[in-house]
C-alpha cells in the first residue's frame, strides 16, 4: 500500500497539484457559503471532484505513448459524436449540445477540447521535421472541422475555446510572425461578415456588454447583477456566506457560472487577488513542466491543455465582470457541475502523464 | 527543425505566450479593481437598492364624529382576494372555480385587462369577505395558489346615505391630487397611501385626518419575497375631529324632507357653531371608495335630481320674502317706515308717475299695515314702496352687514357667494341701466338676489343675536381638544335694540293668529321668531293667474323658511328651503319645526 502511494507521489507533480487543489478548495469554500439549498450541491459536487480524481488517476498511469497513437482515433470519434449530436442531441434552451445515454449526458465539445490537442500534436509530432505551410494549412482544416460542428449546435463559447486550443500548437510549433500577423489581419477583415452570421441572442449578449444597463430587465441582467455582486464586495467582501446578492437569488447561475462573482462578493479584491495568484501560478507550473519535456507531442498537448484552463478561466472572469458576452462558460475547478471538473482534472492527469513518461515517445 | 533548435524555439515562444497571458489576465484584474474600489460604493448602493425595500404604512385615517360622538365615519378592517398582476389572463377559470367552490364572486371585470394596469404588483379582485368566506378561503388556499387573502382599513360610512354631502367621501387619489400634493410638498405624506378626501369634511379637513405614514425597512430576495425586517417605525394616525353638528338633528331633518329636494341649516346663534347640515337628495359616500361606475355616477348627477351638488352652501336661491326681514331692519335704521307708520293696501302698489302696477300676493290686499304685520303677513304693497324710498345702496348696505353676496368662510368647500345687484353690476352683467320697478321687487326678494340655505342661516343667526361675531363651522374639537373659535372683525353693532325688537315682533307674529305661518305657532309650547318665503321661478306675467296644480315640477316655486327660537332667547336658528315646494310656511316650515322641537325638548326655556 505504501509502495503505491509511494509510487504515485512519484508520479504526481506535487507542485501542480497542490496548487489545483488549492483552486479546488476555494471552490468548495464558496460553494458551501451560500446559504440556498446547498447540502445536495457539496455532496454532488464532492462526488464530482472524485470521479474527476479517479479519471486523473488513470491518466497519470496511463503510457502517454498511448494517447499518442490513438490520438487520431480519439479525434475521429470526436467528430462522430459531434455529428451525432447535430442529428440526435438533446435539444434544450435552443441549442443542440448533448447527447443522452440514459443515465448520463455526454457533452461531446466539451471532449473535442481535449482531443483536438491531442490529434494536432499528433500532426506537428508526425511531421515534425518537414513542417511547411501545407502540414500549417493541413492543421487549420482539422480545426475547422470541430469548430463548425460545435457553431452549429449552436455554441459560440465552446468553439472559441477549441478553436483557440487549435491555433495555439500551430502557433507554439514554428508558424512564422508573419503569418500570424496576416491572418489575424483577415480576422479583423471578416469579423462583419462573422457578426452578419452571428443569432440574435449573440448579438444581443455582445451589445449588453458594450452597455449591459440599456436593458436591466432583460438581456443585460445577467452583467448587471453579476457586476453588482461583485462591485458591492469592496476591498475584502462581505464575507463568507454574506453576500447578499448571492444569497437572495440575484445573482442568476450563483453555483455554476457565476460563482467567481459569489467569491468577489464575500472575499472582495483581497479574495480576486489571491486566486489571481494561484491561476497564474498554475499556468505557470504547467509550462515549465513542458519546457522540460522532451518530445514535441507533449510539449504541445501540454502548453494546450494549460492554454485551455486559461482560457476557460479567462472567459468566464471576463464575462462575469462585464469585459465579454455571457457565454455560459463555467470556471475550472470552481464551478459546480461534473463534466468541466472531470474535464479540467483530466487534463491535468495528461499533464502529468507526458511529465512522467519525459523521454518515453522522444524520437 | 531538429529537436535542438525546436527546444530553443519553443521555449522562446512559451515565454512570449506566458507575458501575453500575464497581460491578458491583468484586464479582468483592472475592471474588477475598477468595480471593487473605485466603484465600490455605487455598487454597495446598487446591491442594497436590489434587497432592501423601504415599504410605506399607510396611517389609518382619523374618526369623524358628530358632537355627542356619533360616528359619521370609520375605517373597517376588510378582508379581500388579490391576484398578482402577471396572472390576471387566468381569472375567467379561477372565478368560475371559485364560484362553485367557495362561493365567494369576484367583484371585477376579470374580461378587462385594463384594470390589471391600475395596480402596481397585485390586483384586489374580491371585497369584503364575510368571516366564513375568509375561513373557507384559508382551508381551500391550496387549490388558488395565485390568490392571496389580504387584509386593510377602508373607510367606512356607518349613517350609509345621510349627511353625505357634510361628510364627504373620499377616492383613488389621481393625477390632480398628486400634481396638488406636489405644489404643497406632501407627497411624502401619502407614501402608500391610496385615496385622498374629495369633498365635504373628508376634504377639507384631509390635512387633519390624513396622518402620516409609517415605514418598514424589509429584505427581499430577488423573487420580492420577504426575508425579514431591518426597521420600522409606526404611522401616525389622523387625529379624530368632532363636528358641531347633532347629528340627531340631521337624521330628523332627513326624514322631515323625505323625497323632496332642498337644504336646512341650523346654527347655534351664541357661537356659530353648525348644527345641521343637510342637503337632499344624498348619495352613499361609500361608492366612490373603490371606484365608482360609469352609470352611478351619471346618475349622480342627472340633471333634474343634481344629487351631487351641496345645496347647502353651492346652492344659490332667491330668498323671496325670507329677505323682508332685514329690509325692513334698513329701512328703520335708515329712518323710514317707524311705526306708528302703516298704509292702508288694497292688493296691488302703482309706481310713482307710472301707471305700471306691482301686486301684493294677496288678493284685495291687507288693509291697514305697518311694518310689524309687513313682516307678519309679508305684505308686498309695504315693501314696494319701502324699497323705493330706501333705495338699493341704501339696502344693499345692511344686506352687506349681513353678510349676503359674500362668502361667509365656513370649514367646507365649494361655498358659492350668492349675488347682492346693483347698477354697476346689471351694467357690467347684461349693459343694461337699472329700472325703477327692479328696486321695488328686491324689496320682497324676488329680482336678481340670490342666497345659499347657509348665508340665510348665517344672517338669521345675526338677527337673532346681533352681537354675533363669529363666522359658521363646522369643527368642534380635534382629538377631544375644543377649538378656539374664529372671530371676525366687524363693525360695532350699528343696529338699535329698538329697532331690532320691531322686527322680532314681525317674525314672532308670522307663527301667531294671521301670519304666513299662523299653523306652526299653535301647537308649540316656546315662542319662534320666523319668516316664510316663496320664491317664483316662474315669471307671471301682468294680470296672470299662478296656477300651482297645471305648473310643471321645476318651475314650480321654491318654498323657504328662517326662523330662531326661543324668540327671547335664541338657542336655535334654522333656514330651510325646498326646492320646488311651493308655498313657504306650509311646506318648508314643518320641517324647521321638527328640528326646533328636537333640539328644544330638553332644553331649559
Amino acid at each position: 500500500m505504501i509502495k503505491v502511494l509511494q509510487k504515485y507521489k512519484k508520479r504526481i507533480d506535487t507542485h501542480l497539484l497542490t496548487i489545483t487543489f488549492f483552486i479546488i478548495f476555494l471552490g468548495l469554500v464558496t460553494l458551501s457559503g451560500s446559504n440556498l439549498d446547498t447540502s445536495n450541491i457539496i455532496v454532488n459536487q464532492v462526488v464530482n471532484i472524485f470521479v474527476g480524481l479517479i479519471i486523473f488517476t488513470i491518466l497519470v498511469f496511463t503510457n502517454p505513448r498511448i494517447l499518442f497513437s490513438y490520438a487520431p482515433a480519439l479525434f475521429l470519434i470526436t467528430i462522430f459524436l459531434l455529428i451525432l449530436v447535430h442529428f440526435f442531441g438533446v435539444e434544450s434552451n435552443g441549442a443542440r449540445r448533448w447527447l443522452a445515454f440514459g443515465f448520463f449526458n455526454l457533452q461531446p465539445s466539451e471532449l473535442m477540447k481535449i482531443t483536438l490537442p491531442l490529434m494536432i500534436a499528433w500532426l506537428y509530432q508526425q511531421y515534425q521535421n518537414k513542417i511547411t505551410l501545407w502540414l500549417h494549412f493541413t492543421a487549420i482544416i482539422l480545426i475547422s472541422i470541430p469548430v463548425y460542428l460545435v457553431l452549429l449546435q449552436p455554441d459560440l463559447g465552446t468553439s472559441i475555446m477549441i478553436a483557440l486550443s487549435g491555433f495555439l500548437i500551430i502557433f507554439l510549433a514554428g508558424i512564422s510572425w508573419s503569418l500570424i500577423l496576416s491572418s489575424i489581419f483577415v480576422a479583423i477583415l471578416s469579423s462583419p461578415l462573422i457578426w452578419i452570421n452571428l443569432h440574435a441572442y449573440q448579438k444581443n449578449r455582445i451589445i449588453n456588454m458594450l452597455d449591459p444597463f440599456v436593458d436591466p430587465l432583460g438581456t443585460g441582467y445577467h452583467t448587471i447583477q453579476s457586476m453588482i455582486a461583485i462591485g458591492s464586495g469592496g476591498a475584502f467582501g462581505k464575507g463568507w456566506g454574506e453576500g447578499s446578492q448571492t444569497n437572495l437569488n440575484f445573482l442568476p447561475e450563483a453555483n455554476t457560472d457565476f460563482i467567481f462573482a459569489v467569491y468577489s462578493e464575500e472575499f472582495g479584491f483581497f479574495g480576486v487577488v489571491i486566486i489571481f495568484a494561484l491561476f497564474l501560478l498554475l499556468i505557470f507550473r504547467i509550462f515549465i513542466l513542458a519546457n522540460n519535456m522532451q518530445s514535441t507531442f507533449s510539449k504541445l498537448l501540454t502548453v494546450s491543455l494549460g492554454v485551455s484552463i486559461f482560457s476557460a478561466i479567462f472567459v468566464n472572469i471576463a464575462m462575469i465582470s462585464g469585459l465579454v458576452p455571457i457565454v455560459g462558460l463555467p470556471l475550472p475547478f470552481m464551478s459546480y457541475g461534473g463534466t468541466s471538473m472531470v474535464v479540467s482534472l483530466a487534463s491535468i492527469g495528461i499533464i502529468m502523464s507526458l511529465n512522467n513518461h519525459k523521454t518515453l515517445i522522444a524520437n | 527543425m531538429d529537436n535542438y533548435r525546436f527546444k530553443y524555439f519553443f521555449k522562446k515562444r512559451i515565454q512570449i505566450l506566458f507575458g501575453f497571458l500575464i497581460i491578458l489576465l491583468f484586464i479582468p484584474l483592472l475592471k474588477i479593481f475598477y468595480l471593487q474600489i473605485i466603484q465600490f460604493d455605487r455598487f454597495t448602493a446598487l446591491s442594497k437598492n436590489n434587497s432592501i425595500k423601504i415599504i410605506p404604512i399607510p396611517p389609518k385615517r382619523g374618526v369623524i364624529y358628530d358632537r355627542n360622538n356619533v360616528i359619521l365615519a370609520d375605517n373597517k378592517l376588510v378582508h379581500y382576494l388579490e391576484i398578482d398582476r402577471a396572472f390576471f389572463s387566468d381569472l375567467p377559470e379561477i372565478k368560475v372555480r371559485l364560484k362553485n367552490k367557495l362561493n365567494i364572486d369576484i367583484n371585477v371585470d376579470v374580461e378587462n385587462k385594463k384594470i390589471s394596469y391600475l395596480y402596481e404588483t397585485a390586483v384586489p379582485i374580491s371585497f369584503s369577505l364575510t368571516d366564513k368566506q375568509i375561513a373557507n378561503f384559508v382551508a381551500n388556499q391550496y387549490l388558488f395558489p395565485k390568490l392571496r387573502i389580504k387584509q386593510r382599513f377602508i373607510r367606512d360610512y356607518p349613517q350609509g346615505k345621510s349627511s353625505a354631502h357634510l361628510i364627504g367621501f373620499i377616492n383613488r387619489i389621481n393625477d390632480k391630487d398628486i400634481k396638488f400634493l406636489e405644489k404643497e410638498n406632501l407627497v411624502n405624506r401619502y407614501l402608500g397611501s391610496t385615496h385622498i378626501g374629495k369633498s365635504g369634511i373628508e376634504k377639507f379637513y384631509e390635512n387633519l385626518i390624513h396622518g402620516s405614514p409609517g415605514f418598514k425597512e424589509i429584505e427581499v430576495d430577488a423573487k420580492q419575497n420577504v426575508i425579514r425586517t431591518l426597521q420600522e417605525k409606526k404611522p401616525i394616525p389622523g387625529k379624530a375631529i368632532n363636528l358641531t353638528i347633532d347629528y340627531r338633528l340631521q337624521k330628523i331633518a332627513e326624514k322631515a324632507f323625505g323625497e323632496k329636494k332642498g337644504a336646512l341649516v341650523a346654527i347655534d346663534p351664541k357661537n356659530s357653531e353648525v348644527l345641521a347640515y343637510v342637503s337632499q337628495p344624498t348619495f352613499n359616500p361609500a361608492l366612490f371608495t373603490n371606484g365608482i361606475s360609469h352609470a352611478a355616477w351619471a346618475n349622480l348627477n342627472d340633471k333634474n335630481s343634481r344629487t351631487m351638488l351641496d345645496r347647502t352652501v353651492a346652492g344659490v336661491y332667491p330668498p323671496g320674502s325670507t329677505l323682508k326681514p332685514f329690509v325692513a331692519l334698513a329701512a328703520l335704521t335708515n329712518d323710514i317706515r317707524k311705526p306708528p307708520f302703516s298704509i292702508f293696501d288694497i292688493g296691488y302698489f302703482t309706481m310713482p308717475r307710472s301707471s305700471k302696477v306691482f301686486r301684493d300676493w294677496k288678493r284685495g290686499g291687507h288693509g291697514t299695515v305697518d311694518i310689524i304685520k309687513a313682516i307678519a303677513v309679508s305684505c308686498d304693497t309695504f315693501f314696494y314702496g319701502l324699497g323705493l324710498e330706501l333705495g338699493i345702496p341704501n339696502l344693499n348696505k345692511v344686506l352687506d352687514d349681513f353678510n349676503f353676496g359674500k362668502k361667509t368662510g365656513i370649514d367646507i368647500g365649494g361655498e358659492k357667494s350668492g349675488l347682492i345687484a346693483n347698477k354697476a353690476w346689471k351694467k357690467k352683467k347684461f349693459n343694461e341701466s337699472w329700472y325703477a320697478g327692479e328696486t321695488a321687487i328686491t324689496a320682497i326678494g324676488q329680482g336678481f338676489t340670490l342666497v345659499t340655505p347657509l348665508q340665510l342661516a348665517n344672517a338669521t343667526a345675526k338677527l337673532a343675536n346681533p352681537s354675533l361675531s363669529i363666522k359658521p363651522h363646522l369643527l368642534l374639537s380635534i382629538d377631544r381638544i375644543k377649538q378656539d373659535k374664529e372671530e371676525v372683525k366687524q363693525d360695532k353693532q350699528r343696529y338699535s335694540d329698538k329697532n331690532l325688537n320691531w322686527i322680532k315682533a314681525g317674525m314672532v307674529n308670522v307663527t301667531k293668529e294671521g301670519g304666513t305661518a299662523a299653523f306652526l305657532g299653535k301647537k308649540s309650547n316656546y315662542q319662534m321668531a320666523s319668516k316664510t318665503g316663496t320664491a317664483q321661478l316662474f315669471g307671471l306675467k301682468i294680470d296672470e293667474e299662478y296656477n300651482e296644480d297645471t305648473l310643471p315640477d321645476n318651475l314650480k316655486d321654491h318654498a323657504l323658511f328662517i326662523t330662531y327660537a326661543p324668540a327671547n332667547d335664541p338657542k336655535i336658528v334654522i333656514a330651510v328651503i325646498v326646492e320646488n315646494g311651493g308655498h313657504g310656511g306650509s311646506v318648508a316650515g314643518p320641517i324647521a319645526k321638527k328640528v326646533l322641537d328636537a333640539y328644544l325638548k330638553n332644553k331649559k326655556l
